[in-house]
């Protein structure tokens, strides 16, 4: 008497998998048992859908221990020191650049920018991106990422800069007060057009 | 010969039954997820941040560079992870990046200590990425096949009963009532 039968448990990795949850365990197999004389002989092999969902899983596996993209692939091979854009912004605005270091702040609501430190210290820079467009994960902080976008201006009134650290004091929960900012104020970001980060 | 009437509101009431049934999914999500992002300036509608101060006194630089010291000042917070990463935003201050997503900021000079911990919000950060269409691709045609499904259901929503009712009675002043709605808004705020 030959018994074959097929473990239908692959949805349930299949959810594990897309949860970011153990998948290592075992992998669906067709059970092929035979008797013969009394004897028992049991072989596994593996369905067709064991052999797709193991494909997958390996997906997932490597996104889990690799790296994410977010936004467009990156198009630039050579990387710009964060501290050289920092140095002399004037000479970089405009341009496209891939600049590499550690996730060192994301936007907590949106996800629609994060800070990059630099490679000196005490230095970062800010990777704004279009809301809803690209979204950066909070679990993103500490991550090694390297990013790719054009090096712009930002140049705020008194009034915009008011603005801007009232809305950066209710991110963060912080009491604001006005006459911190006394003038009008410029800094330097990029313009994020795509990024990898390290899972 | 008789000719077979066309029995439209049968097909109506039909279609407006079984598309009910095929939305009544996502119509949670988008609803449940509409109300979290709705009061996002209240709260976090994707990641429950949960931050813990302590003090561990002041800390040189001296003491930053012996060996042995991050680890000292985790043990010292209570934080039993693995450092992934570190950063000094100023000479002040100091950010330990641990693997699990905890964020501890210690400012030097005092001693402050902020450990901050993010955990992501089952379900509702998901619903929050389909309801906004983070994942784009193919499911902006999914939302969007929704979106006129969602048509639909409204439009064949208003033929389902007859009579007094229906559309020429007590649905016309309900349905009247609704469009109302958006309208005063807008008429107040623009």
């Amino acid at each position: 008497m030959k018994i074959c039968i097929t473990i239908g448990w692959w949805p349930v990795k299949l959810i594990a998998c897309l949860k970011r949850t153990d998948w290592s365990a075992k992998i669906p197999l067709r059970r092929h048992s035979c008797k013969t004389n009394g004897i028992e002989m049991t072989t596994r092999l593996m369905t067709p859908t064991s052999l797709a969902t193991v494909v997958l899983l390996a997906a997932c596996g490597m996104a889990e221990t690799g790296s994410t993209v977010y936004g467009d692939e990156l198009t630039l091979s050579d990387t710009t020191l964060v501290s050289a854009i920092l140095a002399n912004p004037a000479d970089y605005i405009g341009e496209r650049v891939l600049v590499t270091g550690t996730v060192v702040e994301v936007c907590e609501m949106r996800g629609c920018w994060l800070e990059l430190g630099s490679d000196k210290e005490f230095e970062k820079i800010r990777v704004k991106v279009e809301d809803g467009v690209i979204v950066f994960p909070m679990s993103a902080r500490g991550q090694r990422a390297v990013v790719e976008g054009i090096v712009e201006e930002v140049a705020l009134s008194l009034e915009e800069a008011i603005e801007q650290a009232k809305h950066h004091a209710e991110e963060y929960g912080l009491e604001f007060d006005p006459a911190s900012i006394t003038g009008p104020t410029t800094y330097y970001q990029l313009r994020g057009i795509g990024a990898v980060i390290d899972n | 010969m008789a000719t077979r009437r066309f029995k439209w509101r049968k097909w109506n009431n039909i279609i407006h039954r079984d598309l009910g049934y095929l939305c009544v999914g996502l119509t949670v999500v988008y609803a449940v997820s509409g109300v979290a992002v709705n009061h996002i300036r209240d709260w976090n509608p994707n990641f429950k941040i949960t931050s813990i101060a302590s003090n561990i006194g002041p800390v040189t630089a001296i003491d930053l560079s012996s060996p042995g010291a991050i680890d000292d000042m985790l043990a010292r917070v209570g934080e039993t992870g693995s450092l992934r990463s570190m950063f000094r935003p100023d000479p002040d201050s100091l950010q330990l990046f641990m693997d699990d997503g905890t964020v501890v900021y210690v400012e030097l000079s005092s001693g402050a200590v902020l450990r901050e911990s993010v955990k992501s919000r089952v379900l509702l950060r998901e619903a929050n990425f389909l309801h906004l269409n983070h994942a784009r691709r193919l499911w902006t045609f999914a939302a969007d096949v929704y979106a006129v499904a969602l048509v639909i259901l409204a439009v064949t929503g208003l033929f389902v009963l007859k009579g007094r009712k229906g559309i020429t009675g007590r649905g016309a002043w309900l349905t009247g009532a609704g469009i109302l709605v958006p309208v005063i808004f807008l008429w107040l705020y623009l």
